[in-house]
């Protein structure tokens, strides 16, 4: 029998209202230039971080201000969280309001796989879990300063930290 | 997650997953599952030669049969499009109004 490659369904999860909006801004048009940088060396010789768009916050920082989004349901907390490589479910809270956070504060590896990439580093299909991976609230219509203040200060500590590759997990 | 979403983003390379939100790897101690979506992301970080190209990892997601995977109650925009719903069609068009 020929074999069908999987095709993801994109909506397959989403109802009503969801569904049509992502439909929606997903029709809105691609970037003409998608930036492209080529993988400069094998996986197994890479540092690699995770950013995961969960809003997940250690228990000893300050948490994702969820009141930001009930005043303004259009934006969400701009800020982001260092975590490190050692991090587990029991050391976190999962802030986002768009989820069903019950399965990340059961195993963070569900949304965050740091345990997962630091067996693949033991495993040597990796060089290296980066020291730290990152996290922020994936849910704004106002993303301005997520992005002028958010990301280039991850961009920086990722620099600092020589990582090679970053593998960025939708929530 | 939504794939045709993130692509239309312009990011250069896409593992796609029909997993739904808060399971992007899989169920809770879940490990192999997990290590073979992480696994299934790096190889296409690897194979991937053509900016925006997206690859779609054949995991099936039967799992989610079992599971409520809903956040616990409606996120602040959705009570606010209920309460508000003339601007629909903002949210729609993501063309979100003036602060005040």
């Amino acid at each position: 029998m020929e074999h069908v490659a999987k095709v993801v369904d994109s909506y397959r999860f989403l109802d009503g209202i969801s569904k049509r909006a992502m439909r929606r801004w997903a029709a809105l048009g691609t970037p003409d230039q998608i930036p492209w940088t080529p993988l400069a060396k094998p996986l197994s010789q890479c540092t690699v971080a995770i950013v995961s768009s969960a809003g997940i916050a250690l228990r000893t920082q300050p948490p994702f201000d969820r009141e930001i989004e009930d005043r303004d349901p259009w934006f969400s907390d701009p800020s982001f969280r260092i975590l490190p490589r050692t991090a587990k479910a029991e050391d976190v809270r999962v802030c986002h309001l768009h989820i069903n956070p019950s399965f990340a504060a059961q195993d963070l590896n569900c949304v965050m796989p740091i345990e997962r990439l630091n067996e693949l580093e033991a495993l040597g299909e990796i060089a290296r879990s980066a020291p730290s991976h990152y996290s922020y609230m994936g849910y704004t219509l106002r993303p301005e300063a997520l992005l002028h203040d958010s990301v280039p200060a991850i961009i920086r500590r990722l620099r600092e930290e020589q990582v090679d590759t970053v593998l960025l997990v939708p929530a | 997650m939504i794939p045709e979403l993130t692509a239309s983003s312009g990011i250069p390379r896409l593992a796609a997953i029909e997993h739904p939100f808060g399971l992007t790897l899989g169920l809770p101690d879940d490990a192999a599952r997990q290590l073979a979506v992480l696994r299934g992301a790096l190889r296409a970080l690897v194979e991937i030669s053509l900016p925006g190209e997206i690859v779609h990892l054949p995991f099936d997601s039967d799992f989610t049969l079992k599971v409520n995977y809903q956040p616990p109650e409606p996120p602040p925009i959705a009570r606010y499009l209920t309460l508000h719903p003339w601007q629909l069609l903002k949210f729609l068009n993501r063309t979100p109004p003036e602060k005040t």
